[in-house]
């Protein structure tokens, strides 16, 4: 082997030694992080939730500790949102008698457009919190609309759905919590 | 060509310092500049104008006016969101192994280099021939030297230029606190809550008295109902400055409704002296009716 062939093999080993981690360390930090989904977080206290309705009334998340609140952050100007009103409305409707309170939290809305939003989809009964400066759902950590959380009787956050709830989400969540009593 | 390397590694630092961005005077922005948007791809929160940063910055902002350091703010939306809500996460796991890797190379590379570099012991007989095998020798230690030389410069330039780039987000929340009341007290009055944004403007005036700032208040004052304090902090102003047109605008609208006597002389004289002040218009109209 000439001296020549030796030093570029050197040379080689060198750019290898730098490359060859680089290029590791590249796939470790582009490996996925291990997102925690909401569904597997444990059970935690639910942040204060309380105001004035849309309807005028008090509303406070302590004063319903026993029942199983479903929280459910939707906008008039969100196309999903406005799909999955109506479920809610029947979720609520059907396990109202078992201990189910539903409750939407109005994020950053009109007035008149929720409004009309709730005549639309014959939700005029339900307990919606206006959140006209989107503080209290940045106060339950929410990440988009819609959002839903499930709140246990002891007041406890137990599930969370981030994007639109299906029935039978709602089935395997709610049913297990509201025939506990 | 060591020395250019040394040369383009400090520029490379040089150049991730200049790009980063600077500390802002705005607090809410500095402490939103280093949060990710939940709800959106790659933007900050100060970046987005989705409705989740946009609620997010308010919520910042109303922290700050309550007394909260930038780094309890951040707690605060750690505990909510994660730490992938910090745009840059503490060093952990695979994080860690960008300043590990590096120093393990170094170290490898290093050891190799010594037990090439070390004089070898055995006798060189003087021969016609050992002419020619030095300078191979000599390229092959050049070689090691030049390898050497652009890791530890390649390894800097990388360490300085992270410590550059995190150094904004620690600096920004240390702007002067008279700044950071008026830029709050600014924040409030956009909100409406001008007896807030009034008490801000104080806080700021005992940091470092100014009477653009006192004429803020005296607007703020004005706003909040308190006709009889916006007029006396005017007339501060006006006793050292008697021609200064924002302080006869505050103090002519501010008598209309403790003296409204006197409020048409001190708005004729606010026309006078400031003809072309947006605000002039409309004093007309107010004098004309």
């Amino acid at each position: 082997m000439s001296p020549g062939t030796r030093r570029w093999r050197r040379v080689w080993i060198v750019v290898a030694a730098v490359l060859l981690p680089g290029v590791g360390l590249g796939f470790a930090l582009s490996a996925p992080e291990p997102h925690a989904g909401a569904e597997q977080r444990p059970p935690v206290a639910a942040p204060a939730l309380a105001g004035t309705t849309l309807s005028g009334e008090r509303f406070d998340l302590a004063d319903v500790r026993g029942q199983v609140v479903l929280v459910n952050v939707f906008a008039s100007w969100c196309g999903p949102c406005r799909a999955e009103l109506p479920l809610l409305v029947e979720a609520g409707r059907r396990w109202s008698p078992e201990g189910l309170r539903v409750v939407g939290l109005n994020l950053r809305d009109g007035t008149e457009a929720v409004r009309a939003l709730l005549d639309e989809a014959g939700a005029g009964d339900l307990t919606v919190l206006p959140d006209r400066n989107g503080t209290r759902s940045i106060e339950w950590g929410v990440r988009g609309v819609p959002e839903t959380f499930v709140v246990d009787r002891d007041g406890r956050i137990v599930a969370h759905q981030p994007g639109v709830v299906t029935q039978q989400w709602l089935q395997d969540r709610l049913v297990p919590l509201l025939g506990a009593t | 060509m060591l020395a250019a390397v040394v040369l383009l590694a400090l520029s490379v630092a040089g150049l991730a310092r200049s790009v980063a961005p600077g500390p802002t005077a705005d607090p809410t922005q500095a402490v939103a500049t280093g949060l990710r948007c939940p709800a959106c791809q790659g933007e900050s929160v100060a970046d987005s104008s989705s409705p989740i940063a946009v609620s997010m910055r308010q919520v910042i902002t109303d922290q700050l006016a309550e007394g909260r350091s930038p780094e309890e703010i951040r707690r605060w939306f750690v505990q909510r969101y994660g730490e992938e809500v910090l745009a840059q996460p503490p060093l952990r796991g695979a994080s860690l192994l960008l300043w590990v890797v590096p120093a393990v190379v170094l170290l490898g590379v290093g050891t190799a280099a010594l037990r090439t570099l070390r004089p070898r012991r055995r006798p060189v007989r003087w021969r016609r021939g050992a002419v020619d095998a030095a300078p191979t020798g000599g390229r092959g230690h050049r070689t090691w030297w030049l390898a050497a030389g652009g890791l530890v410069a390649l390894v800097s330039a990388v360490a300085i230029s992270a410590g550059q780039l995190a150094r904004p987000l620690a600096d920004a929340p240390a702007a002067d606190p008279a700044t950071v009341a008026v830029q709050l007290a600014h924040d409030l009055e956009g909100q409406q809550r001008y007896a807030a944004a009034a008490e801000m403007y104080r806080e700021a005036l005992r940091e470092r008295p100014d009477d653009g700032v006192r004429l803020r208040l005296a607007f703020a004052l004005l706003r909040a109902g308190d006709a009889a304090e916006a007029e006396r902090t005017a007339r501060e102003v006006l006793d050292r400055v008697p021609d200064s047109p924002d302080g006869l605008l505050v103090a002519g609208l501010a008598q209309r409704l403790t003296r409204p006597e006197e409020a048409p002389a001190t708005l004729r004289r606010f026309l006078s002296v400031a003809p072309s002040h947006p605000a002039g218009p409309e004093v007309s109209r107010l004098l004309g009716s």
